[in-house]
C-alpha cells in the first residue's frame, strides 16, 4: 500500500512517536525483565543495592555459578531462532495439520509441545553442551556474569511447584470452558433481544462487576467450611465439603467472572448481522439449532478473545484461590504469596521470585502465539460494542 | 545446592510416603493439621510426616481459617498449630479438646512446663518459647567501645554514638509495619513502662503517662532508623541485619538462626544477642513471652485424636530437636541453646520477667485497634495523646460491637 | 426472540450470577443492619504458661461465650437500625471537622480518608489510562510493519502478568534502597525513602495502576485504528486538516465508544483499588474502600470480626460506584434503545 503524500510524516513527529514508544517498551518491560534478572542470582547478589552487583552477580560468580561469553552468545542465537520459529514456523504448521474447527486444539497441542521441546533444549541439552565446550576455550570460556539455577530447581523439583502449576492449569482449564460455554448462550440472547429484561439483566451484571471482591469472599467462607453439615438435610452422608475442592472455586471464579463475559460476547454478536440466524429461523431451525448450526462457526474470533481474558482472570486470581483452597488443591499464585508471607527467610523470597518468573512464562508463551487473534478479535466485535 | 526441608514438598509428598523408619509407629489413620508457617513449624510437621498418612498444611492464612475449620463438624483439620494469642478462639467456642488423658498414655516424654493448663485441664502442648529481645552487631559495639544496652535510654546513647561513627546506614532497626507489628511493639514498651491495658472496668486504659512515655521512647528510636520504617517487618528487619545495614534490632527469637546463614547473611558471626532492654529502671525487659504448640480439634473421633496425639509427639520429640536445633527456642527435652539463643532466655528468665502475651478476646481488640490507630501518630499527623485516644475510642467501638463491654 | 428461549439462553448464566454473586450481597445487605453478638459470661480462670525453666500459673477474671448442648455458641441477633453505618461513618466527627473546615481531623475517620484516597485514585489514573494508551496505540499504529509485533507483545506485558507480582516487582524497585530509588538518589543527589510518607507512595500505586491498565486500553484502541475509515480519513486530508485536526475530529470520534468502554472498566476497577494497599503496605498513609471492608473482615487473633461494620462499609462503597456510574449508564440505555432489534 502506497502512503499518500499527506500522510508521510515529518521526521520530526517520526523521532518523537519513536522515542516515545522506546521509553514506554522500557517501561512496560523492565519489572519484569528486573526480577527475571534478579531471580538467578544468590540471595546476596538479588538483594544487593548496587544494581551491577545484581546484574553482573560476583556472589553468585564467586560460588562458581556463572555464564560465559560463549554461553550469552550462544544462548541468545538459540532464543531469537526459537522464538522467530515460534512466531513464523509454528503458526504455519498448525494451520496445516488443523484446519477449521480443531484449530484451537490444534493450537493447544502445538504450544504445549512447543514449549516442552524449548524446555529441554534451553535447559537442558544447551547446558550439557556448553559445559563441554567451555573449558576447551580458554579466556572465552570464563564466566563473566553470575548466573544460577538452584532457584528454579529448588521451587520446581524441591518444593514441587509442579503440583501448583497443574493445579493451576485445572481451575484455569475449569473456569476458561464454562464461562465461555455458559456465557455465549447468555450473550447471543442478550445481543438479539431489545426486551428491557435484556437491559436491566445487563445493568445488574454491571453492578455485580463492580462489587469488591473481598466483600463476596468473606461471605463464602463459613459456607465453604461448614457446607457437608450444612446440606446434610438434603443430600445425606454424600454432602461435601466444598472448603478446598477445585470445581467450587471454578463454580465461584466462572460467577465472577460472568459479568464481563456477557458484556463482551453480547457486543461480538450484535455484530454478527441478525439475518443470518432468522434465515436459519425461515428454513425451520429452533433458536437452539440456528445457534449452533449458522452462529456458532462464526463466533470464534469473539470467543478466543473472551476466552483470553477468562484465562487472564483465572489464572491470576488471588483472593478466592488462596482463601477457599487448601495446601493440596493449591494454585501458584497463592502459592507465591505463600513465600512471601510467612515468616520468610531471604532465601524464600529468591526463590518466591523464580517463582514468579515461572508462573509469567504461560503467560508469555499465550500472548505470543495469540496475539494477533487478541488484536483481530477485538476488531472483529468488541471494540464496535 | 540448599536442600533444606521445604514445606510444600514435605506436605504433598507425605501423603504418598509410607511410614518412614525414624518415625516410632504406623500411623493407618488420615490426619491434617493446619498452623502457621515459620521454619519451626516446617521442622516438626516434616518430623511428622514421616509417620505417614499425615498432610500438613503451613499457611499464612490459617489465622481467618482456623477457628472456622476446626468449628466444622467434623473438623476439617485433627491438629492445629496455634499460640498463645491465636488459641484464644479456639478456647472460646471450645473446639479444642482436654488432652489430659492423651498425656497420661502417649506423652510420657514432655516436660511439665510444656502443658498448658486451663483451670486444671492440659488443653494444649507447649513446644517453644518465643520472645522479641536485643539483637546487635558485637564488632561494632566493640569497635565503638559501647556496652551491651539494658536499657532504652542506653540504647539510644549507644545509637548516638554509632551514628556519630558513621558505621552503618541505620543505627536501629524495629519490626515497626503498620498493623500487628507496630501495635505489638508498642504492647512490649507499653508493659516496659508498667502499663495496664484495661481498667478494672473493662474500660481501656492505654490513655496514660505509660502509653504517653511508650510512644514518646518509640519516636525517639525512629530517629535512628530507616524513615520507611512503617513497612519494616520482621524479615526487613532481618535482611537489614544480613546485609550489614543496621546495628541494633528488637527482633523475634526464632529469627535468630538467619543471621548465621552464610547463603544469605555478611555479618556471619557478629550478632549476638542480649536480654530486651528494660523501658525504666528496675522494670521487666519491655517485651512479651510467647508460647507455640499443638492442640487437638474436639469434633473428631476418639480414635482420630489418639492418633493426632501420638503423631504430634512424634513431631516434638528429642530428634526432631537435635536436627533442628537453633530453629527456635524449644521447650523439648534435649535442646541445646545455641549462641543466638542466650538473648531469649536472658529474657525469660529475667527478674522481674516480662509478662506473657494475654490470651484474651479483649487484647484481641486492643491489638487492632492499636494497629489501626497509632501510624497517624508516626506519620506526625496527631500528637501522642490523640493517637491513644483514638485507640481507646475504637476499642470501645468494637468491644461493644464484640459484647465483652457495655 | 420469545420470553420463553431467552430465558432458556440467560438461565445457566444467571442461576450462577444469583447463587454466587446476588446471595452472598442480599446477606451483606441484610447484615449491614443486624449486629450479632455471643452471649459472654465472666468466668475465674487459673491459666498456667510455660517459661523457659519452669511454669507460671495465673488467675484472672476472661470472658468467655456459652456453649449449648451440641456445643455450639450461642448468639444474639440485634436489629440495629444504622448504627453500623454511623460507626463507619462516624457523622458527629465528620461534620464537626466539616464545619470548623478541618480537613486533617476529617482525614482521621477512616471512612473518610478512605473515599478521598479511592476516588483521587480513581479519578487521577482515569485520564492518565486513556491517555497513554490512546497515545501507545497511534505510536504503535505508526510504527513500521515489522516491528509491530513485537511491540505490541512488551506492550501487553504489564497487563497479563498476574497483579500480585506486578505490584511486588514494582515495589522491589524502589523500597529501601531499592535499585531505581537508588538510582533517583543518584541523579537528584539526595537521600530518598519513598516508603516514607504519603504522596510518594500514592504516586508510586498510580504509576503502578496506568502501568498495568495502559495496555489494556491500548490494545482496545489499536484495534479500532484498524477500522477507521480510510475514505474519511482521506476526504478530511483533501479538505486540509491537518494531522492534529484529523485526530480531533476522525479519529477520537471513531474511537469513543471504546473511550466510554474503557471508561467504564476502569472505573469499576479503579474504585475498587486494593492489591495496591497490600502490595505497597501503605495502610499507616493511605487506605482504600475496599481495603477498609477487608480490615473490618480480617480476624484478630482472638477471632473477633467486625461483620456489622464491613457490611455497612460495603454497602456504602456499593452505593459510591454506582453513582460514579450513572453518566455511563445512560449513555448504555440509550444505545440499548436505539442499537439492538
Amino acid at each position: 500500500m502506497s502512503t499518500p503524500r499527506a500522510m508521510r510524516q515529518p521526521l520530526a513527529l517520526r523521532l518523537t512517536s519513536a522515542g516515545f514508544l522506546a521509553v514506554w517498551c522500557l517501561i512496560a518491560s523492565f519489572p519484569i525483565v528486573w526480577i527475571a534478572v534478579m531471580s538467578v542470582k544468590s540471595p546476596v547478589d538479588a538483594f544487593a543495592s548496587n544494581p551491577l552487583d545484581v546484574i553482573f552477580g560476583p556472589a553468585t560468580r564467586a560460588a562458581g555459578n556463572g555464564l560465559s561469553l560463549l554461553d550469552i552468545v550462544v544462548g541468545l542465537v538459540v532464543l531469537v531462532f526459537a522464538v522467530r520459529l515460534a512466531l513464523n514456523w509454528l503458526p504455519r504448521m498448525v494451520s496445516h495439520y488443523a484446519p477449521g474447527g480443531q484449530m484451537l486444539f490444534g493450537w493447544i497441542v502445538a504450544a504445549t509441545g512447543y514449549a516442552v521441546a524449548f524446555v529441554i533444549a534451553y535447559f537442558v541439552i544447551l547446558p550439557a553442551l556448553l559445559g563441554l565446550l567451555n573449558p576447551v576455550l580458554g579466556p572465552l570460556g570464563q564466566p563473566i556474569i553470575g548466573l544460577t539455577t538452584e532457584h528454579y530447581r529448588a521451587v520446581w523439583v524441591d518444593n514441587a511447584f509442579y503440583r501448583n502449576f497443574i493445579n493451576s492449569m485445572v481451575v484455569t482449564a475449569g473456569v476458561v470452558t464454562i464461562s465461555l460455554t455458559v456465557g455465549t448462550l447468555a450473550g447471543f440472547a442478550l445481543a438479539r433481544s431489545g426486551s428491557t429484561v435484556a437491559f436491566w439483566l445487563l445493568i445488574v451484571a454491571l453492578g455485580f462487576r463492580a462489587l469488591p471482591h473481598s466483600v463476596l469472599v468473606a461471605g463464602y467462607l463459613p459456607f465453604f467450611v461448614n457446607s457437608a453439615e450444612i446440606l446434610r438435610p438434603w443430600l445425606g452422608e454424600a454432602a461435601p465439603t466444598l472448603y478446598g475442592q477445585p470445581w467450587a472455586v471454578i463454580a465461584v471464579l466462572v460467577s465472577i467472572n460472568q459479568p464481563f463475559t456477557i458484556w463482551m460476547l453480547r457486543s461480538f454478536f450484535q455484530n454478527i448481522p441478525n439475518e443470518l440466524d432468522e434465515a436459519a429461523r425461515v428454513d425451520g431451525c429452533t433458536h437452539f439449532q440456528a445457534f449452533r448450526l449458522v452462529i456458532m462457526p462464526v463466533m470464534w474470533p469473539g470467543v478466543i478473545t473472551t476466552g483470553l481474558f477468562s484465562f487472564l482472570l483465572a489464572y491470576n486470581d488471588f483472593l478466592v484461590t488462596s482463601l477457599l483452597l487448601d495446601q493440596s488443591n493449591q494454585t501458584m499464585v497463592p502459592a507465591i504469596a505463600g513465600y512471601f508471607n510467612r515468616e520468610t527467610t531471604t532465601t524464600d523470597q529468591v526463590e518466591a521470585v523464580a517463582a514468579a518468573v515461572s508462573i509469567t512464562a504461560p503467560l508469555f508463551l499465550l500472548v505470543m502465539i495469540f496475539q494477533r487473534q487478541i488484536v483481530s478479535g477485538l476488531t472483529a466485535g468488541a471494540v464496535k460494542g | 545446592m540448599n536442600l533444606r526441608p521445604i514445606l510444600m514438598a514435605g506436605a504433598i509428598s507425605a501423603v504418598a510416603l509410607p511410614a518412614a523408619a525414624d518415625c516410632a509407629f504406623e500411623n493407618t489413620v488420615p490426619l491434617r493439621s493446619l498452623s502457621a508457617a515459620f521454619e519451626a513449624w516446617n521442622a516438626v510437621t516434616d518430623a511428622m510426616t514421616e509417620c505417614g498418612n499425615f498432610e500438613a498444611e503451613l499457611s499464612q492464612e490459617f489465622r481467618t481459617l482456623q477457628p472456622e475449620a476446626m468449628a466444622a463438624n467434623p473438623a476439617l483439620y485433627q491438629l492445629g498449630g496455634v499460640s498463645n494469642g491465636t488459641v484464644t478462639p479456639l478456647l472460646n467456642a471450645q473446639t479444642i479438646r482436654p488432652l489430659d488423658d492423651l498425656v497420661e498414655q502417649y506423652g510420657q516424654q514432655l516436660r511439665p512446663n510444656q502443658l498448658i493448663r486451663i483451670n486444671g485441664q492440659t488443653m494444649a502442648i507447649a513446644m517453644m518459647v518465643n520472645t522479641q529481645h536485643l539483637m546487635y552487631r558485637s564488632d561494632i559495639l566493640d569497635d565503638l567501645g559501647l556496652d551491651v544496652p539494658e536499657t532504652w535510654d542506653e540504647v539510644l546513647a549507644a545509637a548516638e554514638v554509632i551514628e556519630a561513627a558513621g558505621v552503618v546506614d541505620y543505627p536501629l532497626g524495629a519490626t515497626m509495619a503498620t498493623g500487628w507489628n507496630l501495635a505489638q511493639d508498642f504492647n512490649n514498651m507499653f508493659l516496659g513502662y508498667g502499663g495496664q491495658f484495661l481498667n478494672s472496668d473493662g474500660t481501656p486504659a492505654v490513655n496514660s503517662e505509660a502509653g504517653v512515655n511508650s510512644l514518646e521512647t518509640m519516636m525517639a528510636l525512629t530517629e535512628y532508623m530507616d524513615p520507611e520504617y512503617l513497612v519494616s517487618d520482621s524479615t526487613y528487619v532481618q535482611q537489614q541485619f544480613q546485609q550489614g545495614r543496621i546495628a541494633m534490632a528488637n527482633l523475634w527469637g526464632s529469627r535468630g538462626a538467619a543471621m548465621d546463614d552464610p547463603a544469605e547473611s555478611q555479618v556471619v558471626g557478629l550478632v549476638d544477642a542480649a536480654a530486651a532492654p528494660r523501658a525504666m529502671e528496675g522494670g521487666p525487659p519491655a517485651t512479651t513471652l510467647w508460647w507455640d504448640g499443638i492442640v487437638i480439634a474436639a469434633n473428631i473421633t476418639d480414635e482420630e485424636a489418639a492418633a493426632a496425639f501420638r503423631v504430634a509427639m512424634e513431631g516434638i520429640d528429642t530428634e526432631m530437636v537435635q536436627a533442628n536445633n537453633d530453629a527456635a527456642v524449644w521447650l523439648i527435652e534435649g535442646y541445646e541453646p545455641g549462641r543466638l539463643a542466650v538473648g531469649a532466655i536472658a529474657t525469660a528468665t529475667a527478674d522481674p520477667a516480662p509478662t506473657a502475651y494475654p490470651s484474651t478476646s479483649q487484647m484481641g481488640l486492643m491489638h487492632s485497634a492499636l494497629g489501626n490507630a497509632l501510624p497517624a501518630y508516626f506519620t506526625g499527623d496527631v500528637s501522642a495523646e490523640a493517637a491513644l485516644a483514638a485507640v481507646e475510642a475504637a476499642y470501645i467501638t468494637s468491644a461493644q460491637e464484640a459484647g465483652v463491654l457495655e | 426472540m420469545k420470553f420463553k428461549t431467552f430465558a432458556a439462553f440467560v438461565a445457566p448464566s444467571l442461576v450462577m450470577m444469583l447463587l454466587f454473586i446476588a446471595a452472598p450481597l442480599v446477606s451483606v445487605f441484610i447484615g449491614s443492619f443486624q449486629l450479632h453478638q455471643p452471649v459472654l459470661q465472666e468466668v475465674e480462670e487459673e491459666t498456667c504458661t510455660p517459661g523457659f525453666t519452669g511454669q507460671t500459673c495465673t488467675t484472672t477474671i476472661v470472658t468467655r461465650p456459652l456453649i449449648d448442648e451440641s456445643g455450639n455458641m450461642i448468639t444474639t441477633t440485634d436489629w440495629v437500625g444504622w448504627t453500623n453505618y454511623t460507626r463507619v461513618l462516624n457523622p458527629e466527627a465528620a461534620w464537626a471537622a466539616v464545619s470548623s473546615l478541618d480537613w486533617s481531623a476529617l482525614m482521621q475517620i477512616d471512612f473518610w480518608a478512605a473515599l478521598r484516597f479511592t476516588l483521587m485514585f480513581t479519578l487521577v489514573t482515569l485520564p492518565l489510562v486513556i491517555g497513554v494508551g490512546l497515545a501507545i496505540a497511534l505510536v504503535v499504529n505508526n510504527a513500521a510493519k515489522t516491528i509491530r509485533g513485537p511491540v505490541i507483545f512488551i506492550s501487553l506485558l504489564p497487563f497479563i502478568i498476574t497483579p500480585v507480582i506486578g505490584a511486588l516487582s514494582i515495589r522491589w524497585l524502589f523500597i529501601g534502597d531499592g535499585i531505581l530509588t537508588a538510582g533517583l538518589e543518584a541523579w537528584l543527589d539526595r537521600d530518598l525513602a519513598l516508603f516514607a510518607q504519603a504522596w510518594t507512595i500514592e504516586l508510586m500505586m498510580m504509576f503502578y495502576r496506568v502501568w498495568h491498565v495502559a495496555p489494556f486500553a491500548f490494545v482496545i484502541f489499536y484495534a479500532g485504528l484498524q477500522t477507521v475509515n480510510q475514505d474519511t480519513l482521506e476526504s478530511a486530508i483533501i479538505d486540509g486538516a491537518n494531522r492534529f485536526e484529523r485526530l480531533r475530529y476522525v479519529i477520537v470520534p471513531h474511537l469513543a465508544p471504546l473511550i466510554v468502554f474503557i471508561a467504564l472498566i476502569h472505573l469499576m476497577d479503579a474504585y475498587r483499588v486494593f492489591e495496591e494497599i497490600v502490595g505497597f503496605t501503605s495502610q499507616a498513609h493511605v487506605i482504600s474502600l475496599q481495603w477498609l471492608t477487608y480490615d473490618f473482615l480480617q480476624p484478630d487473633d482472638s477471632g473477633n470480626r467486625a461483620f456489622g461494620r464491613a457490611s455497612a462499609s460495603s454497602m456504602l462503597t456499593m452505593v459510591g460506584i454506582v453513582v460514579l456510574l450513572i453518566p455511563l449508564l445512560r449513555r448504555t440505555w440509550r444505545d440499548h434503545k436505539g442499537g439492538s432489534h
